[in-house]
């Protein structure tokens, strides 16, 4: 915060006042764009759909209003700093304003830039495989209030979200041997699982990424496929439900018939 | 004639600036020590980092615009007496209101720091201003809300709003015996504070400087001017507060790219390790007031109530973005006492509650 840095010398002298303003203008010019690039960057983030990478979709509409207020912002900071004039005042004016300046520098400018600068340079993706440090099979169990009407859903609408809150709900678990399941997930592979098994998970993630869980439905398929299969590749299982031996624990593991390889889709996380 | 400058703010911008430096080097070291020791691709780990930074960032920055704008309105339409009038003569008294004024101030963590500095710079007193602080990232309608849709009406909404409130004007009574502004505020603070001031108030500025601010209150700014006014005060706060946002996000996304939650929450289950544990999630989580509630229901199932309702309380009032948001205002000492009291105050009573009220 190193407040206005004036010319040391001769505060008064016409070329000094005269750097100076121009530094002012320029640093206001700066804040105008990064405001503007800000506005544009959260209003592209909505247009492209790449919002859903960061967020849950129910604050989207947060992204709007901070749309909106950045451009607003940025529009009178442009105005701002074209009006800039050397005042009759001289440097008093300049330095206190209407009332009082925040003090502005490079340093500061450069900062609020970071969020810019990664979101535009950076090509925006989803969290995937890579970033998960475990499934926490009962990561989901608090979601399971919704657990009464889950099992309203019909089984192949069930998504992996929905599975999990079918698994946490009931005790029975051979009551759900048979049924069919169409699922959507990323492939995670871990040591310990069987050489037939892998599973089918996704991020679920109630605000922003911040605090994304991974989950997953265990799926049991031919070794040799299983071992084809590149981690993180996004894939659409159908089988059925039968419980078996999974990491140790008997529990139901979806029977694949068929494994499509696909395109992740647009909306990467589930919700709870 | 010499335009007098606040003289504090610059004959300390070199050890700002030292610290800052000294910050992001360690920050960076620490950062590269971290991805060259955890033998993974370090492209992978940047774009982990990446998208967890505009995560957070994406979901704070609105609620730092609005809290700028809220500062700015403040600003440009609230008049120092009219914060007088609003708020009760008896300084116990006031503090109370202090830590209820969030209803009419909507603001979260992030965007209550400039909110208090404005209000500091129309003469509020410190006590009333750090229980304001404290409380109004949850003390607010818009949390309210919140809470209830995640928990409904319950202990954990009951003990969020009363803990906080409770410990907000604790904190605040303990400002109100040592509140002089310059034992509490930053030079740069003060400075505000003083140049608002007839002349002459500058780093001496005593107490009294703050009153006679109030007694020269500017008539009411018309809506057009004051909305242009609010604006561009709005500007200045993004800039000011913005910078500690990135800093804490830059930090929070960091350290959740090399500690899983996981590890965090196997580590407490008792009623007063879960406390702790909680508390350190909140504070690394840095999330904003409006949703942690729902991010906390991932530990309903695993953790104590008391856990729950300490992350809920400790976590909006103290976190690595606020303070570094609050290190801009106020003097390092302050800043000590501002994360020491309630995270002390919210473990005692979340480990109170985890032992004495079967939940």
């Amino acid at each position: 915060m190193d407040s206005l840095s004036l010319p040391k010398n001769d505060l008064f002298g016409q070329m000094d006042a005269d750097a100076a303003f121009r530094k002012q203008r320029t640093m206001a010019l700066a804040r105008a764009f990064v405001l503007l690039g800000l506005g544009a960057y959260f209003a592209w983030n909505i247009v492209s759909g790449s919002l859903a990478n960061y967020i849950n979709a129910s604050f989207a509409w947060l992204s709007y209003v901070a749309s909106g207020l950045f451009l607003l912002m940025g529009a009178f900071a442009l105005l701002r700093a074209r009006a800039m004039k050397p005042s009759a005042n001289g440097l008093e004016d300049l330095l206190q304003g209407n009332s009082y300046r925040a003090p502005v520098s490079w340093g500061v400018i450069a900062l609020v830039a970071v969020p810019l600068l990664l979101g535009t340079l950076i090509p925006s993706r989803p969290l995937g495989a890579e970033a998960v440090t475990g499934i926490d099979m009962s990561a989901v169990q608090g979601a399971s209030s919704g657990s009464v009407t889950t099992f309203t859903i019909a089984p192949l609408n069930r998504n992996v979200l929905d599975w999990l809150r079918v698994f946490n709900a009931t005790t029975d678990y051979a009551a759900l041997n048979g049924e069919p399941a169409d699922v959507i997930g990323f492939v995670y592979v871990e040591p310990d699982m069987a050489e037939t098994q892998f599973m089918v998970a996704r991020f679920t993630v109630s605000c922003c990424v911040a605090d994304s869980n991974a989950i997953g439905v265990p799926v049991h398929w031919g070794a040799e496929d299983v071992a084809a299969l590149p981690q993180g590749q996004w894939v659409r299982v159908t089988g059925t439900m039968q419980v078996e031996s999974f990491r140790g624990d008997d529990m139901p593991v979806l029977q694949a018939s068929a494994v499509e390889l696909i395109e992740a889709p647009s909306n990467p996380y589930l919700f709870p | 004639m010499t335009p007098e400058f606040p003289r504090g703010p610059r004959d300390r911008s070199f050890i700002k600036r030292f610290v800052v430096i000294a910050l992001i080097v360690s920050v960076t070291g620490a950062l590269l020590a971290a991805v060259l020791t955890s033998g993974r691709d370090p492209i992978v780990l940047l774009n982990i980092f990446t998208i967890r930074f505009l995560g957070i960032f994406i979901e704070a920055a609105p609620f730092l615009l609005l809290g700028a704008f809220a500062s700015g309105l403040i600003d440009a339409f609230v008049r120092p007496d009219d914060i007088a009038r609003l708020m009760p003569k008896n300084p116990v008294l006031a503090t109370f209101a202090g830590a209820g004024l969030g209803f009419f101030f909507p603001v979260c963590e992030c965007g209550v720091v400039p909110v208090v500095r404005r209000l500091y710079g129309k003469g509020l007193p410190m006590s009333v201003g750090v229980a304001f602080l404290l409380a109004a990232p949850v003390i607010n309608p818009i949390v309210l809300v919140a809470t209830y849709v995640a928990y409904g009406f319950g202990p954990v909404l009951i003990g969020r709003f009363v803990l906080t409130f409770a410990v907000a004007v604790a904190v605040g009574l303990v400002f109100m015996a040592a509140a002089r502004p310059r034992d509490v505020l930053r030079p740069t603070s003060l400075s505000r504070l003083s140049l608002a001031a007839p002349r002459g108030g500058m780093d001496s500025a005593t107490p009294a400087d703050v009153v006679a601010v109030a007694k020269v209150a500017p008539p009411r700014r018309t809506l057009k001017d004051g909305f242009r006014s609010a604006v561009f005060t709005a500007i200045d706060d993004f800039f000011d507060m913005g910078r500690y946002l990135v800093i804490g996000t830059v930090l929070a996304a960091t350290m959740q790219t090399f500690i899983s939650q996981e590890t965090l929450t196997q580590l407490g289950s008792g009623p007063i390790g879960s406390v702790l544990v909680l508390q350190l999630v909140a504070f690394v989580l840095s999330v904003c007031s409006t949703v942690d509630a729902f991010i906390s229901l991932a530990f309903v199932n695993t953790f104590t109530p008391g856990a729950i309702i300490a992350f809920l309380v400790f976590g909006p009032m103290v976190d690595i973005k606020a303070l570094l948001m609050y290190s801009g205002v106020f003097r390092l000492r302050v800043v000590l006492y501002l994360f020491l009291l309630p995270m002390l105050l919210v473990m005692l009573a979340a480990i109170w509650i985890n032992l004495n009220i079967p939940l």
